[in-house]
């Protein structure tokens, strides 16, 4: 990608961004709409990032580095970078399935089954948190139930519902920034209503017209202790050339 | 022959006293030696008979996926409980249990747990659950001792249980600790949450499903029935009896030393009739008796002593042990740190082989214990002996 | 007098040698009873002591309350310095530190693929140094089905219905994988050494053992272990001390800090006190039973042997001796006779026990297929409570025996005990 179509696809982005971000100034969105303005945020067809993974456990912080390449929401392919232990440990999605490869033993493991439900590196997110891929507007139904003001900036509260069954939950409750676009906050919710898990978004960024939490903090809220897992992307880029030999099993070995 | 046996009840009888006496502590040496052997049988039987009143009644149906030993096959493992049970469930004679995976938070701790549902008004297993028919602040649950302890939860707590319905879906509630029960069965009580079974169906989804199908009578002839996996009680106990059989060879030794009892009983006895009636071997001897048939006269005289004993062990032994054996035999013990009173009661395993063999050991050894001494009349100078001259 | 009854009885060997006799080998089976009974019923405390709850354990305050979790995470540091420490304060006990761990056993075919997968228990434990007891307390050797003991780092044993299971032999590599003490999921290949028989279906069907360095490379667990077992070097529970050793310990730690190790008795862990207490109560019930039928033998011997001296009672009143006399002399008598007969019962009791306790007879041999939670010998235990035990009924009945015997001697006319001489 040269450095000049870059730079249009720039200005072409920041245009459209310019006229969503006015939209709410005149009418009161649908929850729908709403949702949908937020995954076409989230939701990329390629990017490649680096994040930090900073997991707050009750005997100390761990941090962990890692690079991800995705194309679509099927595809994924993730190397550590540190610390040393986990450097060149690397996972690859594809469609339903994970494999997972490390270096030290040279094996290509397949996650699935129970495992998926394991959490990642000790973070509060299991694999199935990850692997689920589906956008919020193809599985929940959503109603805006009123409006907060979060960390100075205006919000829209959306409680969305289960409207397919295979959901590990069965309510969310969200809270959308009113000009970006951008979950601040989301909890998730049991059937029963028990508050089960917390997520806050924080330093939204605008990268290649769309705009995107670089900060998401986990927090499992059954759980006494600890303080959560932080995520942390420190580089991300939009519509990158991905070859397509990285999401095979053969490059796990490389 | 005759004429030895008749001799020798004859001065049996005429004893009186000292052969009641011997009679009597032999036939209770008997009564012991098998009452203790059959507590130890029932001691190390315990496992087994736990796991029957707790875990396993008189076998079990699996659904076919279901896997003890692998937690993770639970959410695989359930089905609608076949129709042709429904009238032995009605019954009381069989009991369906469904078990889900979960999560209890027991002070914020994440605790992987066994959720099993349960009809609160079953009897086959000695559970406590009629307690779950209750109302309470959140959903009645009742947990082992041991779960208790680990997670150090009390009667009255509430706590937060996390699981996933049928679909994979969270759902938490809170459940209140309605009893805790003392089992001794690790695999009844350890990470598991007993609560009332038409609440885990509505909790998960899975209404009139099970995972096992546990019932009451063992000697019923059973059908395969399709989807499940029957297992008889000989198949989940295997392992136990496998250990029981280990520890014949230590109850061999706590045998032979019961029997040793029951020879020292007799031999004392032996000696002393013989030293002491040196006078009486001597005049068998001076009206013609030879050495051998004197020796043989003492020694049935003697050997009578175990059978008269054992007709009068018989007399209360037999319904002592049969008492004891369904009765069982209880000690109390110290209410535990949760105010659970633990009694212990042990029921004694005697078997027909082990009441026998015992006779017949005790029997065959007084006889050679009483043959032993009396080798020595054969020694004996009649004449001396005839003067009660201690030789 | 005492003297005279002394060279009586000396010189009347019926009525000293065999009353003696009899009452010391009644003594000796009393008290070799007790200790042999102590053995073999606290036979299964001592193998949950060996296997999991130690005599006294430690642990971090937060593993402790989480224990059934296997929560590596919590797991104690900078163990090296711990078990030192631990060696120095009480070296009554053998220390040996342990990382029980859960996941899954995953084993390669010919391109590294998953051939087929389990789930597993596992267990890190001391199998490599020279100073490890750890092989004879978990009796691994005599365990093996196939292949061998671990010898080298890198090696592990796995349970053998689940090696057949995964289709793993001897030799074959597999990775296990697990979850390190900080989380991340941890991948480690070991190389199979050989295959054990646990004799308990739960272990047989899921269980591997590895030495504690591996697990700890594994697991990103340098200088840490879940558990530090405490075993008596005497190799029996002996809870009064146990408890104050735990206390000492408990006393000088911080209560505040969720990681500092606690140690706790194998009466304090889960159910645990509820076994002993019930082993130790049946035991002195069967004691007890055991001892009032041995009573009731040497009385019955104490009362023969009054019973049979009638005729002598008879002279000796008719030329003169006072009944009470009489009664008196036959009482130390039987004091004497009890008491040397108990010392000497109780002497070789002790020793007979003693022959069997500690490795007590090997009885692997004499059992089908040895497997690791099977007992493997025949042990005595000997406590304080032989040592008097055998007194009740060796001297106790002896001398109530003689004594209701001796009452004839009030009840009956001197002649009649005179004619019973003829008897």
């Amino acid at each position: 990608m040269n450095y000049y179509r870059h730079i249009t696809v720039m200005k072409f982005a920041i245009a459209i961004i310019f006229t969503f971000a006015l939209m709410p100034l005149h009418a009161q969105p649908t929850a729908d709409q709403i949702l949908e303005r937020v995954d076409r945020n989230l939701s990329s067809d390629n990017r490649v990032f680096e994040s930090t993974m900073i997991i707050h456990g009750a005997r100390g912080s761990r941090t962990l580095t890692s690079r991800t390449y995705a194309v679509g929401e099927k595809r994924s392919f993730t190397e550590y970078l540190s610390p040393p232990r986990e450097e060149g440990t690397k996972m690859l999605k594809l469609e339903e399935q994970l494999w997972i490869y490390s270096p030290s033993t040279d094996r290509t493991i397949q996650i699935s089954g129970h495992m998926l439900r394991q959490s990642v590196m000790g973070s509060d997110l299991s694999y199935e948190d990850m692997m689920d891929d589906r956008k919020l507007t193809e599985t929940y139904d959503a109603t805006v139930i009123g409006s907060e003001v979060l960390d100075e900036r205006n919000t829209w509260v959306l409680e969305l519902t289960a409207k397919v069954d295979d959901l590990a939950y069965e309510s969310l409750k969200i809270w959308v920034d009113t000009e970006r676009y951008i979950p601040l906050k989301e909890e998730f919710y049991a059937k029963s209503g028990k508050l089960l898990k917390r997520a806050v978004l924080s330093d939204v960024v605008q990268i290649d017209g769309r705009w995107f939490p670089k900060t998401i903090l986990y927090k499992d809220m059954l759980k006494q202790g600890g303080d959560g897992t932080e995520f942390k992307i420190t580089d991300i880029r939009f519509n990158e050339n991905i070859p397509d030999y990285i999401f095979s099993k053969a490059a796990l070995k490389q | 022959m005759k004429t030895a046996l008749k001799l020798a009840y004859r001065n049996l009888v005429g004893a009186g006293l000292r052969t009641w006496l011997n009679v009597i502590v032999l036939s209770f040496s008997f009564v012991v030696i098998i009452w203790l052997k059959g507590i130890m049988m029932g001691w190390d039987y315990q496992a087994k008979s736990d796991m029957t009143d707790w875990q396993i009644g008189g076998g079990q149906y699996w659904h076919e996926q279901y896997d003890s030993f692998d937690p993770f096959t639970l959410s695989e493992s359930h089905a609608v409980i076949p129709e042709q049970f429904n009238k032995e469930i009605a019954l009381g004679d069989m009991v369906p249990m469904l078990m889900v995976q979960g999560t209890l938070y027991p002070q914020g701790r994440m605790q992987s747990v066994t959720i099993k549902g349960i009809d609160p008004h079953q009897n086959l297993f000695l559970l406590p659950t009629h307690r779950l028919d209750t109302v309470v602040d959140g959903i009645p649950a009742i947990i082992g001792l041991a779960t208790a302890q680990d997670m150090q939860l009390e009667k009255g707590d509430l706590v937060t249980l996390r699981w996933r319905d049928a679909n994979g879906t969270f759902d938490a509630t809170d459940i209140v600790v309605v009893d805790i029960f003392s089992s001794n069965v690790p695999a009844a009580e350890a990470s598991q949450v007993y609560i009332p079974l038409q609440t885990l169906w509505e909790m998960s989804d899975m209404e009139g499903e099970a995972t096992l199908l546990t019932f009451r009578d063992e000697d019923e002839e059973r059908a395969e029935v399709q989807g499940w996996v029957l297992k008889p009680k000989e198949v989940l106990t295997a392992s136990v009896d496998k250990i029981l059989k280990t520890k014949t060879a230590g109850q061999s030794v706590f045998y032979i030393i019961l029997l040793l009892l029951a020879m020292l009983a007799i031999f004392d006895t032996q000696v002393l009739s013989i030293f002491r009636r040196q006078k009486e071997i001597g005049t068998y001897i001076a009206l013609g008796y030879t050495r051998r048939e004197v020796v043989g006269l003492f020694t049935v005289e003697c050997a009578m002593h175990s059978i008269l004993a054992v007709l009068v062990g018989a007399l209360y032994g037999i319904p002592f042990l049969a008492w004891q054996a369904k009765a069982g035999w209880t000690i109390p013990m110290d209410a535990g740190d949760f105010g659970i009173a633990m009694a212990q009661t042990i029921y004694p395993v005697f078997s027909i082989g082990l009441i026998i063999s015992t006779v017949l050991i005790v029997v065959v050894v007084t006889t050679v214990v009483s043959y032993w001494p009396s080798r020595k009349i054969a020694k004996m100078n009649p004449t001396e002996a005839l003067r009660g001259r201690i030789q | 007098m005492i003297r005279f009854l002394i060279k009586g009885l000396y010189y009347d060997k019926s009525r000293s040698r065999l009353p003696i006799i009899v009452v010391a080998i009644g003594v000796m089976l009393a008290v070799f009873l007790n200790a042999y009974i102590t053995g073999f019923m606290g036979e299964t405390v001592e193998l949950n002591a060996r296997f999991a709850n130690g005599h006294v354990k430690v642990m971090t305050k937060a593993y402790a309350e989480n224990e059934s979790q296997l929560p590596n995470d919590l797991a104690l540091t900078e163990v090296t310095a711990l078990k030192k420490e631990l060696s120095e304060r009480f070296p009554e006990l053998d220390w040996a530190a342990r990382i029980q761990f859960g996941g899954l056993v995953d084993v390669p075919d010919e391109n590294g693929e998953t051939l087929s997968q389990g789930p597993t228990t596992g267990m890190g434990i001391d199998l490599l140094s020279s100073e490890s007891m750890e092989i004879e307390r978990l009796n691994i050797r005599e365990s093996i089905v196939r292949g061998r003991m671990v010898q080298q780092p890198g090696e592990a044993l796995l349970a053998e219905e689940f090696s057949r299971k995964l289709g793993v032999n001897p030799g074959d590599e597999f990775t296990l994988i697990s979850t390190t003490m900080h989380g991340s999921m941890s991948l480690y290949n070991f190389k199979l050494a050989g295959t054990l028989s646990f004799g308990n279906e739960a272990m047989d069907r899921g269980s591997i053992i590895v030495d504690i360095e591996d697990a700890r490379t594994a697991l990103d667990m340098d200088d840490a272990a879940g558990i530090l077992l405490g075993i008596f070097d005497t190799g029996f529970y002996d809870d009064e001390r146990a408890l104050e050793i735990a206390y000492t310990f408990n006393a000088g730690m911080d209560d505040e800090d969720e990681y500092a190790p606690v140690m706790k008795s194998l009466t304090q862990q889960s159910g645990m006190g509820q076994l002993v207490e019930v082993t130790e109560k049946w035991s002195v019930y069967i004691i007890a039973i055991f001892i009032v039928a041995m009573a009731l033998v040497l009385w019955n011997a104490g009362l023969l042997g009054g019973l049979r001296r009638y005729g002598e009672f008879g002279v000796r009143l008719a030329m003169g001796e006072e009944k009470d006399h009489l009664y008196r002399t036959l009482i130390y008598e039987s004091v004497f006779i009890g008491l040397t007969g108990s010392i000497i019962g109780t002497a070789l009791g002790l020793f007979a026990a003693s022959l069997l306790q500690g490795d007590g007879i090997d009885i692997t041999g004499m059992m089908e297929g040895s497997a690791m939670l099977y007992p493997s010998a025949i042990r005595t235990r000997i406590t304080p409570t032989d040592y008097y035990i055998g007194f009740i009924p060796g001297l106790l009945s002896t001398i109530v025996g003689t004594m209701l015997a001796g009452l004839g001697i009030y009840k009956r006319k001197t002649s009649q005990l005179f004619k019973e001489l003829e008897a």
